[in-house]
């Protein structure tokens, strides 16, 4: 197979949501690397305060890739077909790794309970948000939680991800640009699921910019905290909620 | 339990597993493996074929709704992380037995009325044990329920199954080996981190012990069904293919009758189940036998 894309719609899916798929996809990059970046990665001088803030935002990352663990796992059992079962398995697994990096991380950097200071350092409405899609979940509402699994949270997560490694130390530099290519995936999964079902029952669209309506705002404030704590300027902020924004309105939920 | 439970990351699962024993496997099994011809062109054997592995794809079915649901029920992060690279096992043996259907001659289309038709309907009530309580978010009696029962069940009847295809079909062999892997880290996962669940929670037992016994009645409907009604053997028989000679627990597979085979899968799990729940604490019930 030269292109999955010249694939037919439905040997397309058999080919992307599968665990064959995701082995090759993620054996080109995470072979060769531990706990998500390359053994021999340099730590570079890091002052207290800034180890400090970088320590405080990757709790926020954590409670954003737990929401996300348990979100994915959650909707395995109301997942509409097989396909998307075993994708959302190896999404589950995606989750559990972030999650996984981010603590061995925070221990690099000297914290010895990564759980508790999850607990005592995390944003407000992160939790809220995280609250929010396990009831979405709970209510075994698909679209609503794919939506706020999928396109939400991974779009805000993407953007974030992808802005900071630009600007972080080298080794959280590549432990994000790895949790980044699995993000792209995960997106990829949900504008696909969501574009058929949007295309073929437009109601849900007007269902999911309520959706995102509601969700917007503590997105939008988890990246003000987040903001925050990178030390960006001003201008910056904006512009990575811009980026978040336009991300969602690229994949057709704009309203 | 810091420690034991780093034993089971995702680190090691991706070293043990993606780039350990599944490097270089295609669905399980070699590149370019194929089922065994006579799966292909006997009647009898052919649909024996398909109704065993429907039987494998309503487990791991059942394992993939259990280890994904028992996530959120979890409780602290690292058996969340454990049970996620569970749930990517489990949904990898979907994907693989599901993929020998198609390989058997079941078109995509006529998947679902296949499992439909074929599917055992003690299994099916075996699983409707273990989701109730997965649905519950009891967490305790889901682990005991899917890492000591269902895994444990599992890891024999791969086994049983690896030993009499060894020889004979080393396509299907290899599929199993791969999970029986799988399973043997589920099962030790299950029997480390419940014993101090129970050990904790005391008064869990007599409703997890009573989930084991309904489990280990409708496991062992199960097997009656698959070896009393099978016509393999017998088929096996009449057309003189020589049935393959390997050693299970002691006794010779290719000489035993379908009824002595389900004896001796029957005692063997029974006997694991009886051993692995003694080690946390709890008291093995002994299940009436259909």
């Amino acid at each position: 197979m030269s292109d999955v894309h010249d694939l037919e719609p439905q040997a397309f899916l058999e080919e992307v949501h599968s665990f064959e798929f995701w082995f090759q996809a993620v054996e080109g990059y995470l072979s060769g690397t531990t706990w998500g970046h390359r053994p021999d990665a340099i730590e570079s001088p890091m002052s207290a305060e800034d180890r400090d803030r970088l320590i405080t935002v990757l709790c926020n990352y954590c409670v954003g890739e737990a929401a996300a663990l348990e979100g994915a796992s959650g909707l395995i059992v109301i997942a509409p077909n097989r396909l998307a079962k075993v994708f959302l398995a190896t999404q589950v697994a995606d989750e559990g790794r972030h999650l996984e990096v981010f603590y061995h991380r925070m221990r690099d950097l000297g914290v010895s309970d990564p759980e508790r200071e999850v607990e005592r350092r995390a944003s407000g409405s992160l939790q809220t948000f995280r609250r929010r899609l396990l009831e979405l979940v709970a209510s075994k509402d698909w679209e609503a939680a794919i939506f706020a699994q999928n396109v939400i949270l991974e779009s805000l997560e993407f953007a974030v991800f992808q802005d900071h490694a630009r600007e972080a130390d080298p080794v959280t530099a590549e432990v994000l640009r790895g949790v980044v290519k699995d993000e792209r995936r995960h997106i990829g999964f949900g504008e696909n699921e969501l574009g058929r079902r949007v295309a073929s029952a437009p109601h849900i669209r007007a269902r999911l910019g309520q959706i995102k309506k509601e969700l917007d705002h503590l997105v939008l404030e988890a990246l003000e905290e987040t903001n925050l704590l990178l030390g960006l300027p001003r201008d910056e902020h904006e512009r990575l909620g811009r980026i978040y924004l336009e991300s969602v309105a690229r994949l057709g939920f704009a309203t | 339990m810091a420690d034991f439970l780093s034993a089971y990351s995702i680190q090691n699962w991706l070293e043990s597993c993606p780039q350990g024993y599944l490097d270089g496997t295609v669905f399980g099994h070699k590149p370019g493996e194929q089922e065994i011809e006579i799966l292909k062109s006997n009647d009898v054997l052919h649909e024996d074929a398909i109704r065993t592995t429907v039987q494998l794809v309503v487990g791991e079915r059942c394992a993939l709704a259990a280890s994904s649901g028992l996530i959120n029920s979890a409780p602290d992060e690292a058996s969340k992380r454990f049970l996620a690279t569970q749930t990517l096992d489990e949904a990898r043996h979907v994907e693989i037995f599901t993929h020998r259907l198609y390989d058997l001659g079941i078109r995509k289309d006529a998947l679902e009325a296949t499992i439909k038709e074929y599917a055992n309907p003690n299994l099916v009530k075996f699983a409707g044990v273990l989701l109730e309580k997965v649905d519950k978010k009891d967490f305790v009696a889901g682990v005991v329920g899917q890492n000591i029962v269902l895994e444990g069940m599992a890891f024999s009847v791969f086994e049983m199954m690896y030993a009499m295809n060894e020889e004979m079909n080393p396509k299907f062999a290899h599929t199993l080996s791969g999970t029986i892997a799988d399973e043997r880290r589920h099962v030790g996962f299950g029997e480390n981190r419940i014993g101090s669940l129970i050990k904790e929670n005391p008064d869990r037992r007599p409703d997890v012990e009573r989930m084991q016994k309904d489990m280990s009645y409708f496991m062992l409907a199960t097997f009656a069904d698959a070896f009393r009604n099978s016509e393999a053997v017998d088929e096996l028989e009449r057309i003189g293919q020589e049935r393959s000679h390997t050693r299970f627990h002691g006794a010779d597979l290719g000489a035993l009758a379908p009824e002595e085979m389900e004896d001796l899968l029957a005692t063997t799990v029974l006997k694991e189940f009886k051993t692995r729940l003694g080690r946390i604490g709890l008291e093995y019930q002994t299940p009436a036998r259909p």
